[in-house]
Parts: C-alpha cells; sequence; structure tokens
C-alpha cells in the first residue's frame, strides 16, 4: 500500500535523478496506467506505448509536481492526456495505425488479454462513446475512482463529471440495446 | 427525460445519494425513470464484473528496459529542472551581465552605453552585423572580466546587478519583465537545436561565431551568454545558447 506522503518523497528523488526511486513509482502505478490506457484506447500494443510514455512524461516532469493532488492522480492525469493524445494522432494519421498483434515471444499476453477482456458487446459500446464520456466511465465505473478524484484527473468540475458518466452510461446502455426514451 | 431526474436516478443507481426518498418515489411512480434506474445499475454491474487488467511479467520487464533506454538517450540531467526554473536562470544571468556591460560602455570605454531597456527592445539587424566589432567586447571575455559569480538566488542575483551598475537606468528593469522576454523570445527564437553539439560549434552553426562570449554561467546547468554590439545602431544584442544548442534571440 502507497502513502501519499512517501509518493511525493519518492518524486523529489526521482528529480535528483534516483533510478529506485522512478522504478518504485512506477511499481506503484503500472498495472492502473496500463489498465486506463488499455480501456480507453481498446488495443494492448497502443496501451503499452501510452503507458511507456505516460512514465517518461512522469519522469521528465516530476520536478513541476507540485503537491497540489496526489501523486496518484497526477500520474493518472498525465495518462489520459496520454492517451487523447495518442488518439489525436492516430485520428489525424489514421493509415498510420499502430500494430495489433501480441508480442508473439508472450504467451501470456494473449491469455491476460482473454482474461482481462470486458464482454465483447461492452468493449465495442464503449469504444462508441464520445471520448469525454468513456474517460470518465473508464475512470469511474472500471477503476472505481472517486468522482473528486476523476474530476481532478480530468480538469473539470465534479458536476461535469456525473454528467459525462450518468449520460456514458445511458449511451452504454442504449448501444447495448436498451432503449431509453430521451 | 429532464436532466435533474437523470442526475438523481444514475446517483441513486450506483449508491451515491445520502436521501434515497426522492429517487424511490420517482422509480415507483415513473415508467420512464424506473427504465433509466434499470438501466444504468445493468450497466454499472457489466461494468464493475470486468476483470482487472494487468500487463504481464514479459510486457513490465519489457517496459521498464525501453524506459531506461529512452531516458539514458537523454541528454543529462535535463529533465531535472523545470524550463521555467532554467529561465529564470538565464534571465538572472542576463541581468548581471547586462549590468556589466553596462559598466563597461560607461566606466572602461567612456560612456556611450546604450542602456539595458534599449538592449531589450532591440530586435533587428544583428545578422548583418561585421565581424569587425567583436574586439569591442574582446577583452572583457578573453581577459577575465566575467560577471559576478552567480547564485540561483534571484534576488541576490538583481541586487548584485543593480550595484555594479549604480545610477545606469540600464540595470533597473525588472526582473520579471527580462524573464518574461527570455520566455517568450524562446518560443520563436530557438535556430538550432542539436543534443551533442558544445556551444562553439552552436554558435557557428547559426552564424553567431563572430559574436563575443560575454560569460560562461553554470548554475545547475551552464548557460552561455552571447553579446555583441551592433555597430549600427549602437546597441547590444545577446543571445543565450542553452544544453543541447538552442540558441535563444533575448533582445
Amino acid at each position: 500500500m502507497t502513502v501519499p506522503g512517501n509518493e511525493a518523497e519518492l518524486l523529489t528523488r526521482v528529480v535528483s535523478g534516483d533510478r529506485e526511486a522512478f522504478d518504485a513509482v512506477m511499481r506503484n502505478h503500472q498495472d492502473r496506467v496500463f489498465s486506463v490506457c488499455l480501456r480507453i484506447l481498446g488495443d494492448r500494443e497502443k496501451a503499452l506505448d501510452a503507458t511507456q510514455d505516460t512514465f517518461l512524461t512522469v519522469f521528465r516532469k516530476a520536478g513541476q509536481f507540485q503537491g497540489r493532488s496526489a501523486v496518484g492522480t497526477w500520474i493518472y492525469r498525465i495518462t489520459v492526456n496520454t492517451c487523447y493524445d495518442q488518439l489525436r494522432r492516430a485520428q489525424r494519421r489514421p493509415s498510420e495505425s499502430l500494430p495489433d498483434h501480441l508480442d508473439p515471444s508472450d504467451p501470456a499476453a494473449e491469455e491476460a488479454m482473454e482474461s482481462a477482456a470486458l464482454r465483447p458487446e461492452i468493449e465495442v459500446a464503449l469504444a462508441q462513446l464520445p471520448g469525454d464520456f468513456r474517460n470518465a466511465v473508464v475512470l469511474s465505473d472500471l477503476e472505481g475512482m472517486s468522482l473528486p478524484e476523476v474530476a481532478e484527473i480530468l480538469g473539470v468540475p465534479i458536476g461535469t463529471v456525473k454528467s459525462r458518466v450518468f449520460r456514458g452510461r445511458r449511451l452504454l446502455a442504449k448501444h447495448l440495446g436498451n432503449q431509453i426514451d430521451q | 427525460m429532464h436532466e435533474h431526474p437523470l442526475d438523481l436516478i444514475a446517483a441513486f443507481a450506483d449508491g451515491s445519494l445520502s436521501d434515497e426518498a426522492e429517487a424511490r418515489a420517482l422509480i415507483e411512480t415513473c415508467q420512464e425513470c424506473r427504465a433509466e434506474y434499470l438501466a444504468q445499475t445493468e450497466v454499472i454491474a457489466w461494468l464493475a464484473a470486468a476483470p482487472a487488467v494487468e500487463m504481464t511479467d514479459l510486457e513490465k520487464a519489457s517496459l521498464h528496459r525501453d524506459l531506461w533506454t529512452e531516458l539514458r538517450n537523454e541528454p543529462a540531467r535535463r529533465s531535472a529542472t523545470p524550463w521555467w526554473q532554467r529561465l529564470s536562470y538565464v534571465a538572472a544571468g542576463l541581468f548581471v551581465t547586462i549590468g556589466l556591460v553596462g559598466v563597461l560602455n560607461s566606466g572602461v570605454l567612456g560612456g556611450g552605453a546604450e542602456s539595458a531597456a534599449t538592449t531589450t527592445a532591440a530586435a533587428q539587424g544583428f545578422d548583418e552585423a561585421p565581424a569587425e566589432e567583436v574586439p569591442f567586447f574582446a577583452e572583457g571575455s578573453d581577459g577575465g572580466e566575467s560577471a559576478p559569480e552567480m547564485t540561483t538566488d534571484t534576488t541576490a542575483a538583481a541586487t548584485a546587478t543593480t550595484a555594479a551598475g549604480a545610477g545606469e537606468d540600464s540595470l533597473t528593469l525588472p526582473f520579471a519583465e527580462l524573464a518574461d522576454e527570455a520566455r517568450a523570445r524562446q518560443n520563436d527564437r530557438v535556430v538550432a537545436e542539436s543534443t551533442d553539439a558544445d556551444f562553439e560549434e552552436c554558435l557557428t552553426r547559426v552564424g553567431l561565431d563572430d559574436h563575443v562570449v560575454v560569460d560562461e554561467i553554470d548554475f545547475e546547468q551552464t548557460y552561455l551568454l552571447v553579446m555583441r554590439k551592433d555597430p549600427e545602431a549602437e546597441r547590444v544584442v545577446t543571445f543565450v545558447v542553452l544544453p543541447a544548442c538552442e540558441v535563444v534571440y533575448v533582445g
């Protein structure tokens, strides 16, 4: 279990180039960062790339962390922004889509992907949500984060997060065949 | 359905309401509200049942390997100091250097110095300035007329500068203005970039090799302050060379 105060101290050590401290920060957050990336991007390879980009940014910007939020919240905010950037790049250059294959030397990845997969129809419905709604639903309902935390990560008021989550769920239900009268 | 019932019913569905009475009443009396409630709870249950996502051991190992490979290829310690902090060091150094130039112009050269206010406003014509002007500052550079030793305390730096050039208008520019100037200029005046070039090579590459290095200041990182006097306009132009060969025209 990570204590926020200790995490801030770890980041301070990262600023001075402490590799062990950075490894510790990564160990604490890598699975959740990867999970958020995978749920938002919907592709394991892209999620791995985004996870790497996220931690590169964390390392480079560790000196800018001002302690106004928990370290985790700061990292997940970087995570979501990294995913936004990747989606934007993919939209600008649709022909340069990232490889959609798994590492052939890692059969465990395929197994992990299958065991962690959402029901296919939910995954499709999630992918069809507008980005803002999808991110709010992923962080809130899939990652189990509190609404204030999601608001801080997304940089929007709590009321906006609520609205996005509620409307996102409604759209998911609609996509999944539960028609709700508007 | 209006937004108020959606907020109320969705919050009821995920259990975040403190007072559920109104929502319960709505669900019992309004068919539309009940359908919304069922849809929300169903989606919440589906999403909550999703298994946790983790990287495999191999993926984690690859992530760590690739990350450190990438970070090792970056210039040393470049990420350790935020850009605004680095620029504040540059601005502090520049402030001191402008003070030095003021002293050189008024004392060593017998007056006729341009003010630093003029200096920072100068923005044209430095490319055409002939190399003959180089000796203007050569003595100051080679003869050890370096700027006062800098610390990262910018207030102290500004104070030292003011003391060095007492009576000169050029030395009363607010520090924040200089920092803003440097920051603004950096966006559009970075004229060369390379990760492994030394300062001399940088200057040559961007045609500044006929300018005079006034000082090299090492705070947390090394910055090269390059200045020359424009013979046409009787003014000093200033550049700052940052690590990785970013040459910034300051004014």
